[in-house]
Parts: C-alpha cells; structure tokens; sequence
C-alpha cells in the first residue's frame, strides 16, 4: 500500500433514523486506526481534505456527494448513497465526470469468507453459477424506521452482484413486518433474475432480539452458489470460536452488520470488513482508478431496491430496463 | 399403534400393492414389518414385473388386473405406485371397490381430480390418504414437534432445500414426461410444499415459483424447482427442490424456520456425519425410523377409526396438488399464481 496519507473530513454524524450514526460507530474510529488516513478539521475547500466521510442525513446524502465531488473531493458515502435509484445516478454521474472516486459503504462484501468465495467463483471452482440462495437476518438492535430493505438489504445485494457479476433483469418481492411494532418492513424477500438466466433469493431482516445472538448481530448470514459444476456454501458467521458459557452466548465472529464486534466477547482477528473497505478506498485513490465497489455499483442496488418496493406494493414481478441510467 | 383394537383384531389388514416399481419395495417393507397389516398380493400391468415382485415377496398372488385384486375378500387397502397420471381412475377404482387407498404422492395431478377422488372417498366412507411420505420422517416431525411446542413462537418464514443430483433413468422414464408425472412440482415439489404447509399451519395463498432445466436443457421438466409460497397469516415459505445440482452426489437437506420469538435451523452439514475418503466427501446418514413404516402406522390408525384426527388428511392431499399445479402455472407465467384460482374459488 502506498504511504500516502490521505486528510478525511468527517461530514454528517446521521442515518437511517435517529439512532443510527455510523460516523462515529464505525468510519471515525477505522480512520484513526487505520494507517494512511488522518482526520482533518475543515470543510470542502480545505486542501488538506482528500476524503469526505459522508453520514448527512439518507434524503440529503446525494447532493452532499455531488458537491464534494465537485470540489474535487474523494468520497465514502455510508449506505444507502440515496434513497432513490434517480438519485444514486446523479452521484455516479458527477464521480463519472470528475474521475474521484465515489465508495459506497458496502463493506460486507471485503468478509473474509465472502472475499474469498468471489475469488473462488470467478476462478470456476463451481463452474457457470446458475443459483445464490442468501439470507441475512440480525437479531435486535435498533428496527431501522426506513425500513430493512431500505436498510440492510443493500448488503446482501451488494455480496450477491460481488459474487456473481451479473445484474439484476427482473425482481419480485414481498415485504412483511413481523417483529417492529412501528410498522415498518423487517423481513425483505427478493427474488432477482439476473443477466445469463441466474437467479438469486435473498431473505434479509431484523428479528427481535435473540439470547443466543448479540444484539445487533447476524443470527443467520449466509450464501449458497450452485453452479454447473459445484456448490459453494459460504457462512459467514464464521470464521468464529464457538463458546459454551453458564449464560446465553454466541459464536465470536469478525464483524457484525456494522463490521465491528459487539458486545464484552473479543471478534474475530484480523482487520474488520470496514478496515477492509478502508483499504480499498485507500488503494483506489492513490492508484487513480475508480473504486469497487463503485457508484454504479449502488447506482443499479437502488435500481433493485426501488423496484422490489414496486413489486411488493403490486404483487407481481418488475423488469428492468436494461441501460436505463 | 394405539387404535388398531377397533378393528377386526384377527386378522391383519390384506394390503394389495398396485405398481411394482422403486418405491413399491420401501411401501413392501413397511407391510413386512408391521403386526397390523400384511401384503395381499402385487398389482401391476406387465406380467413379469408383477409375478418378478411376488415371487420376491415370499409368493403372494400377482394379477395385472386391478379389479380381480380388489374384489377379493381378504383385500382390505391398496398402496398405489403407479404413474401419477394412472392415480385418478385408480383410485376411483378403489374408492368404488369399498377398499382404503394409500396412494403415492401426489395424490393426482390436477385439481379437479384430486377433489373427484376426494369426494369418492366421502361418499365411499372409506380412507384416502396421500403418501407425502417426508411428514413421517424424523427430521420432519422434529421441526414440526418444534414449532407445536412454541419454540419459534409464531412461524414467519421459512426455508426448506431438498438438493441432489440427477438420479432418474434415461429419456423414458415416465416422470421426465409432463403429461404422465404432472411435471416435477407434481412429483417432489409436493413433498416441500406439504411439510412447509404442514410446519407454519396456515394456508397458502400464493405461490411464485421458478424452474429450471439444468441438468440438460432438452428436459421437458424442471429438474430445479424454486417455490415462493405467502400464506393468509402473512407468513412467507421459500422451497427448492433439485435433482439437477453437481456433483450428482450431493445430498443436501436445510431447513431455517424465524419465528416471533426464534430461528430454528436443521444445518446442511449437521444431519449427518461426513465422510472424506480418496473418492470424495459424502455424507453417512444417521441411523433414522423408517418413514414408510410410521406413515403405515398412520393409515392404518385412520382406517381403524375414521373418526379420530388423521396425520395426512384428504384435504391436506387436495392442497398439495393445487400447490404443485400453482407452482407449474407460475413458472409457465413467469408470474404469481393465486390458490384460489387454482382451487377455483373451492377451499379444500
């Protein structure tokens, strides 16, 4: 990694709803942990600013992007980049123009298990995957007032186009509420056919809290890829040390949906997925080149997102243009 | 084995098979092995194959006609193992001849017949129940005993993958040909959508269903069935059955059940022990009850008091096919397929 150090303006301490502040839970202290990052006082004209860590609030996080942009800015924008596919596009357009690189927060995909199945299935140990069968369910914690397809549904979309490379042609989904008394959706079921014929399902939700899981945590995450020639099962509640204990206690895994460990109990070793979506913000601006997971990336998640909420609302299936932004 | 003093207790029940092929041994060995019931006697309508599996069977009678086997005296039910597009004249057969009818998944292959049979039954006072086979394995009735007893709280959603390779025989066999087996949601998809059915206790209201063609794209069937079933109390089911997945050697049984107050998983790898050995990984099956013989046990409790509540009921048989024919009409569609439609306005 290059030694450059890159100045980050912390932009916006919000999120989806009034308790979720990922600026200070997880982007502040990965910055200061992080070698090649400094945090800076200042603003968008500071030419000590190299990076803007954008947490504004969701419905204003897209002009916010567009203007550090702008300014010459590189950009990781906390998920989701915008509440609407229309304008996530405005952003990726703007980062397409200015060349800086747009990184938007979907870190899941750097889970040392999932990082490495991508470079499994793109390497053909499952031959021509014709199948992923994913689901994505936290136990407790805060129900996101937007919504969990608002919410947590772009990191399990995000894995599922990480792993496969395919976009998404065609979505059906059904949203229910089963365990937020506030009547927002928290269980998403998507079913996606992608490019090629693959098709995908993605169940993902928040549970009430579970004594067995910590709060906040993945009770059950996971990924299933058949291809023409093997079965990739990729569990990402591991790696883990499993412990048996005189109370309720859970599996201690690298990360939880927010890529840090919770609780009293130790994580995982090794860099959390947000360290790792920091290397690869790192890496794509002193290389010069646009990052990966891109704008685009969240550009055509925003595409699924909206019309999975078409789909839910009609009960029938929606096609996407392909090339429509 | 609780009822079986209301019937006659001096002579077991004379269980007559119809159909002699793979799955007439497991249905043969469940009669060997009970107290209750016995093999009468081998239907099937090739000579050979019929004379071929009574001789195996200790030298029962044989005949290839169905009517000669249940106008006999000592005749008392009849486990059907023919073609699924056989099922509907033979069990009105059955049902006409006075006898009891333990019939092979799926119970027919489209709506109307299986409601005609059904009702046959009905009116016949005798007992038709649908062999969903699955509902009597140990697996199956721990998720369910699970669930009964509030461990979940109130089901929610639930997964359930039967995943395997190809295991059928060449282009002829009769359940690669949609006109004779019903297609493949007919055939095995049935088994998931019964037990899902069965585990959440709700009734289905729509199903979206995908297929595919994987193992050869010439197949006529959907060798990988995914089943999206929404039920009326907002529960939601995802099902996939598959014989199209590689290696062929895969055998591979998950089921996640979220609750109000849980999740419940049976594990992939935690069924069975793992076996790694020069020529691969497989998989040893636990030692397990014989799913045939407890569902035996069950037709037989319902035919020794048709009163009492039964384990697999003739509406429950019903509700199977209309799934199975939702799922083949939504992949057809590419669309969602209401129940209703299907069961044609009529509940079960």
């Amino acid at each position: 990694m290059s030694d450059t150090t890159l100045g980050v303006l912390l932009l916006g301490f919000a999120g989806l709803g009034p308790d979720q502040d990922h600026q200070r839970s997880m982007y502040e202290p990965a910055f200061e942990a992080h070698p090649g990052f400094e945090i800076v006082d200042g603003d968008l004209d500071d030419p000590a600013v190299d990076v803007v860590s954008i947490c504004v609030e969701p419905d204003r996080r897209a002009d916010a992007a567009i203007a550090a942009l702008q300014a010459g800015k590189h950009v990781l924008a906390d998920k989701p980049l915008a509440l609407t596919a229309a304008d996530a596009a405005k952003v990726a357009a703007v980062a397409a123009e200015t060349g800086k690189v747009c990184l938007p927060a979907h870190h899941q995909r750097f889970h040392p298990m999932i990082a490495a199945a991508r470079g499994a299935v793109a390497g053909g140990k499952v031959g021509l995957p014709w199948n992923v069968q994913a689901d994505f369910l936290v136990a407790g914690g805060t129900p996101s007032p937007a919504g969990e397809l608002a919410n947590f549904a772009v990191y399990p979309l995000d894995v599922v186009l990480a792993l496969t490379g395919l976009r998404v042609r065609r979505v059906y989904a059904r949203l229910t509420t089963h365990w937020n008394d506030g009547g927002a959706d928290d269980l998403a079921l998507l079913f996606l056919t992608h490019e090629n014929g693959l098709t995908s399902t993605i169940s993902v939700g928040r549970t009430r809290e579970l004594a067995d899981t910590r709060p906040a945590g993945l009770a059950v995450h996971r990924y299933r890829v058949s291809g023409s020639h093997g079965v990739l099962d990729i569990d990402a509640s591991r790696p883990a040390v499993v412990l048996r204990r005189g109370e309720a206690s859970s599996y201690t895994t690298s990360s939880g949906p927010d890529g840090r460990p919770r609780g009293r109990l130790p994580g995982w070793h090794g860099p959390s997925t947000v360290d790792r979506l920091l290397d690869e913000l790192h890496a794509a601006v002193t290389a010069g080149r646009p990052s990966s997971p891109s704008a685009a990336d969240a550009v055509h998640i925003a595409e699924i997102v909206d019309a999975a909420r078409t789909s839910a609302a009609s009960g029938q299936p929606v096609d996407l243009q392909e090339g429509s932004r | 084995m609780a009822r079986h003093s209301v019937i006659d207790d001096t002579r077991p029940l004379g269980v007559v098979i119809v159909g002699a092929g793979f799955i007439a041994d497991h249905h043969g060995a469940a009669l060997r092995a009970s107290a209750r019931a016995r093999l009468a006697g081998i239907v099937d309508v090739d000579a050979g194959r019929a004379s071929a599996a009574a001789t195996a069977a200790g030298g029962v009678p044989w005949t290839t006609d169905l009517a000669e086997a249940l106008g006999r005296a000592d005749v008392d039910a009849a486990i059907v193992c023919t073609p699924n597009v056989t099922h509907e004249p033979i069990a009105l057969q059955v049902a006409a001849a006075g006898k009891h009818l333990l019939m092979e998944k799926p119970l027919t292959i489209t709506v109307p017949s299986a409601r005609a049979v059904a009702d046959a039954f009905d009116a016949a006072g005798t007992v038709v129940m649908a062999a969903h086979t699955h509902r009597f394995y140990d697996y199956a009735r721990a998720v369910n005993d699970a669930i009964a007893g509030g461990a979940v709280g109130r089901p929610v959603f639930a997964r359930f993958a039967l995943l395997g390779g190809w295991i059928w025989p060449d282009w002829r066999a009769w359940v690669l040909d949609p006109a004779k087996s019903g297609g493949h949601a007919l055939h095995n998809g049935v088994h998931l959508l019964d037990l899902v059915t069965w585990w959440l206790r709700d009734e289905p209201t729509v199903v979206y269903a995908r297929g595919r063609a994987q193992t050869a794209a010439e197949l006529r069937i959907y060798d990988y069935l995914e089943m999206h079933v929404e039920y009326a109390g907002g529960a939601d089911a995802v099902c996939e059955m598959s014989r199209g997945h590689r290696p062929s050697t895969l055998d591979r049984r998950d089921v996640l059940v979220a609750g109000t107050d849980g999740v419940l998983q049976l594990p992939a790898e935690g069924w069975g022990s793992t076996v790694v050995t020069e020529s691969g990984t497989s998989l040893l099956h636990p030692q397990a009850a014989n799913g045939f013989a407890v569902q035996l046990d069950a037709f037989l409790d319902a035919v020794a008091d048709p009163a009492a509540e039964r384990a697999m009921t003739q509406a429950d048989g019903v509700r199977a096919v209309a799934l199975g024919v939702a799922t083949e009409l939504s992949i057809e569609r590419g669309e969602p397929v209401t129940l209703d439609e299907v069961m044609q306005g009529v509940l079960a």
